[in-house]
């Protein structure tokens, strides 16, 4: 890896030194005095605002404060900067579990940079994403405001579950990386796979190392970092690509026009999912990839509805384990997959409790951490990385206590309003699930993109194993709901609001979406004959230029001062300027 | 060069869809079909007593209603198709044949089916959609089969006693032969170097043939075939520089008669309405099932960007490469329907490859529906003949 690391100093030391040193006499220091001064003034603002309110309070009030931590989270939000003016304060009973979960994932990130250090300096330099990872503290904290005790405790065990997925996808990507690391041994293992696949097929390799490839570069660094991927979408726009294409293939795309993918694996499995545009990407992805990487095209039929398509997608998945074995020299190892399917059956058992818990009057686990974990616990840890199913296990534990005491899901208390969220959420805005309790009360019950297939999958016969696998690919996050005919998105948005007892509907408008976008109308004519609040809140996907987050909010604000006459929960958040943070 | 005898009558058929040959095809208790995609083979429509009809909607103005429904930056072909529906333009039909072949044009298909079919005078129409695989291979194709004949040829049996057997499968390969053929010969004349068609006029003949039934059609193109044969050229050619067109599908001969008018001979048209493949002869065995081998043609044939296997990516270029070489042409003109994601990503990227690799000159345009609401794209394209022409005069220095 030495070796590697030395002729990329070699290569970049020069021409990099000489940008460096550019940059930094290009700084206007005067204007960094005025910003400083600013963001001072501001601070100075915000502590003396924070003071008087505070001393204005009843004696009871402020033992709540103190106990139970803050109400006003508008105030942590500082104009034109990239992180919180300061913590939240969860109060003396949730400061513990806050400050520990802080320290893990510090120490997390810090184990990851051990493995390869030297790998890792120079990945900084070398990917610009990477730098986006440093925002993982901040994100956590953002997913989490409002939240306390248990239930705090679990959003950390569920970001500790990813956070850990990643940094171990990172520092194999790095160390395995022929430009940084180096080690071709641990590169001859790794199998990538397009990030809008399943992880499941993986599990018959269990000596092979599986990656969905743009994971890392592209889809979490965009809900660590809203700015992350402005390069890449300008960079395949420059090359005349229209700006209606959606940003998340557009970023694929633009992440390989950068090359800013790590140069790593043994072949490639792409994929026609989710969506047409998805598919797309695959021709610019193979003309990058196609130089140094077998592909494959795993493609599934989108009428999944019908029985008769299944042949077809077994047929698919069969040759492509057997492209695998040709690759690897590895078998097929029914054991391992039936083994890991158990597992995936375990989350999938549990992840039902947590909607019929969620359907009753005291909802738990809800909020942007809980909506993440759900997406990734499906489709890229679906049984393979341990951790998984051990948090998935407390959190069951978790919520029946907290259920059995009646708690709030929310430091604002019991939910003011029940919501679903359909339509793909905002990468750039992550954490809008939590805003929305925060600010207005609205609970967010289930997301579109969590209501994903529930069958348990078999794991003793081996044909019905593979067609039920195809069937799992089939219903993957979004695919789901957005392929294969319409009553999958419209019909079920009026069952799924049956079913959790929600009065509204957060129908997010994704603007380059084309499948969600040919439905619109039928969406607003059906939510008036079904009688349901539907809030449209437009957005990007992955480019906050379009929308920001400060609009999308007052999509919501409008709805709820205008139509619904609410009053919020907390006023501090209704108006605030975050268009420059993480 | 004189007019051709039936040009104006073809054009007045392409005004709507509901055309005198259509209504005169119904009246005789005939089925017509609608259908917008490639993947729906078309010659499966023409079987027994059926034809086909390619929609389009001719004459748009502003879609209004399709896009409170479907947004407006959903595909304008789309949401023309929606507007039309919602108007009773496509009340004369029996049934539509969807497929899933992209999403734009499915939801289309859906919104149609929810919003205009209810409303439709045939109580008995229905709208089906196909799945439509992304690659070809032995279990795809069977599969595609599958769908054709369980989606679409069953219900069209069951619901209107259609005869869908092979003898009538082949009756309908022979005369979407002929068609062919017809249609071949005269789009071949198009590699002369004083062609007596232009490409405007090839394609109201290639249009007409989607959208009439093939029988009725049949006679006027014979006779056109005969006439162009005889036409005489004008002493030079009329063009300044010869183009192919790739991209999505152009259905607006206003687009055509822009890139004409702006001094360039479409010489091949590989879009979807066009030519290329959509006019191929269909060969058939007699040892093969019959629907397997249509469906073989269709998915073998298509130039479809959603195909995504690394062979098939290739072919496209290939394929593109070789019709302009062989239809002598100076430059290519990537276009693409404004929305459509497939060939939004296939155009911007091959629009370089062919460039930069292949050597054509290329220009690379994202359309609206109707061509004639864009004076930019004119610009484009008056753009484009005079950079073809500098390098015509930059060549002829050079050699001589």
């Amino acid at each position: 890896m030495l070796k590697t690391n030395i002729e990329w100093l070699k290569k970049n030391m020069g021409p990099d030194l000489k940008i460096w040193t550019q940059m930094i006499k290009e700084i206007d220091w005067g204007e960094v005095k005025r910003k400083t001064k600013l963001s001072m003034q501001r601070d100075k603002e915000r502590v003396v605002g924070e003071f008087k309110s505070f001393m204005a309070m009843s004696p009871a009030e402020k033992m709540d404060i103190v106990m139970n931590g803050d109400i006003h989270l508008g105030w942590l939000y500082k104009k034109d900067a990239i992180a919180f003016s300061r913590r939240e304060w969860k109060g003396l009973k949730s400061v513990g579990i806050d400050f520990t979960g802080w320290l893990k994932t510090w120490a997390g990130m810090i184990n990851m940079v051990m493995k390869d250090p030297f790998s890792i300096a120079l990945a900084v330099f070398e990917y610009h994403w990477f730098a986006s990872y440093l925002g993982t503290p901040v994100a956590i904290d953002r997913s989490n405001l409002g939240r306390r005790g248990q239930l705090l405790k679990s959003d950390i065990q569920m970001w500790g579950a990813i956070t850990h997925w990643a940094e171990w996808q990172i520092q194999t990507q790095i160390r395995a990386d022929a430009r940084l690391g180096g080690d071709e041994k641990l590169s001859k293992r790794v199998v990538l796979f397009d990030e809008m696949t399943m992880a499941q097929m993986m599990a018959g390799f269990p000596n092979l190392i599986s990656m969905p490839y743009q994971m890392i570069p592209v889809f979490m660094s965009s809900e660590l970092d809203q700015l992350a991927l402005i390069p890449f979408i300008d960079a395949v726009e420059q090359y005349g690509l229209p700006g209606d294409a959606c940003p998340l293939p557009v970023a694929e795309c633009g992440c390989a026009i950068m090359d800013e993918y790590p140069i790593l694996g043994m072949g490639f499995i792409a994929s026609s999912m989710p969506c047409d545009g998805s598919t797309m990407a695959s021709s610019f992805q193979d003309r990058r990839f196609g130089k140094y990487l077998p592909y494959y095209p795993l493609c599934f039929p989108v009428r999944y509805d019908d029985e008769d398509t299944i042949e077809c997608a077994a047929a698919d998945m069969k040759e492509c384990i057997k492209w695998v074995e040709g690759l690897s020299g590895e078998k097929w190892d029914w054991d391992n997959y039936f083994k890991t399917m158990d597992i995936m059956n375990e989350c999938t058992r549990i992840e039902l409790e947590k909607w019929e818990m969620n359907s009753t009057p005291y909802p738990q686990m809800v909020g942007s951490s809980y909506e993440l974990f759900r997406k990734w616990n499906y489709e890229m840890d679906g049984g393979l990385f341990p951790e998984g199913i051990a948090v998935q296990r407390k959190l069951r534990d978790t919520m029946y206590k907290t259920y059995e005491k009646r708690l709030p899901a929310y430091r604002g208390g019991y939910a003011k309003h029940r919501a679903l969220i359909w339509g793909q959420p905002a990468h750039f805005y992550a954490n809008f699930s939590n805003w929305l309790a925060n600010s207005w009360g609205i609970y967010i019950l289930a997301e579109m993109e969590a209501l994903n297939y529930t069958k348990m999958l078999n794991t003793t016969d081996k044909e019905e194993a593979i067609r039920d696998l195809c069937r799992l690919y089939e219903r993957m996050v979004m695919r789901r709901h957005t392929n294969g005919g319409h009553d999958h998105v419209l019909g079920e948005l009026w069952r799924q609001l049956k079913a959790f007892n929600a009065d509204i509907a957060i129908l997010y408008q994704h603007v380059s979406c084309k499948t969600m976008a040919g439905l619109m109308g039928l969406f607003d004519d059906q939510a008036r004959e079904n009688n349901v609040h539907l809030i449209w809140v437009e957005h990007d996907l992955m480019d906050p230029r379009t929308i920001s987050r400060k609009d999308m909010r007052a999509r919501v604000s409008n709805y709820m001062v205008n139509v619904m006459h609410a009053e919020p929960v907390d006023p501090t958040l209704i108006e605030f300027d975050d268009e420059a943070s993480w | 060069m004189k007019d051709l005898k039936h040009l104006i009558y073809f054009e007045n058929l392409l005004d709507e869809a509901n055309n005198e040959l259509c209504q005169q095809a119904k009246a005789e208790g005939m089925h017509p079909i609608g259908y917008t995609c490639y993947h729906m083979p078309e010659v499966v429509l023409n079987v027994d007593n059926c034809f086909s009809v390619r929609l389009r909607a001719p004459k748009t103005g502003t879609f209004d209603i399709a896009s409170y429904y479907m947004s407006n930056y959903t595909c304008e072909y789309c949401r023309a198709l929606v507007e039309r529906a919602i108007e009773g333009g496509y009340n004369f039909l029996d049934a539509i044949a969807g497929v899933d072949a992209c999403a734009e044009m499915n939801r289309c298909m859906e919104n149609i089916e929810i919003l205009a079919v209810p409303d439709m005078p045939e109580k008995k129409m229905f709208v089906t959609h196909c799945d439509i695989p992304y690659k070809v291979t032995d279990y795809t194709l069977k599969h595609y089969v599958v769908q054709i004949r369980n989606r679409f040829l069953n219900v069209l049996a069951e619901t209107y006693g259609v005869d869908t057997s092979d003898k009538a499968l082949r009756k309908a390969v022979k005369e979407h032969n002929e068609v062919c053929d017809i249609i071949t010969e005269i789009g071949e004349m198009r590699k002369m170097d004083n062609p007596p068609i232009t490409g405007y006029e090839f394609h109201v003949l290639c249009l007409v043939t989607y959208c009439c039934p093939k029988a009725k059609i049949l006679p006027y193109l014979k006779e056109t075939l005969k006439e162009i044969k005889k036409r005489k050229p004008d002493p030079q050619p009329w063009y300044r520089a010869r183009v192919a067109i790739v991209g999505s599908e152009i259905d607006d001969l206003d687009m055509t008669r822009m890139v004409e008018q702006a001094g360039a001979f479409i010489v091949s048209d590989r879009f979807c309405f066009g030519s290329t493949p959509g006019r191929a002869r269909i060969e058939l065995n007699d040892e093969e099932d019959v629907l397997t081998q249509i469906c073989a043609h269709y998915l073998k044939t298509t130039q479809c960007p959603r195909y995504m296997s690394q062979e098939k990516i290739q072919e496209r270029r290939d394929f593109s490469d070789y019709l302009a070489k062989e239809y002598k042409a100076e430059g290519i003109i990537y276009e693409a329907m404004k929305f459509c994601d497939f060939w939004a990503f296939e155009r911007t990227l091959v629009s370089h490859i062919m460039n930069e690799e292949y050597g054509w000159p290329v220009l690379s345009i994202d359309r609206p529906y109707m061509a004639r609401t864009s004076g930019q794209l004119r610009t484009r394209l008056q753009a484009f003949v005079e950079s073809l022409e500098i390098k015509q005069i930059q060549k002829a220095a050079k050699e001589g």
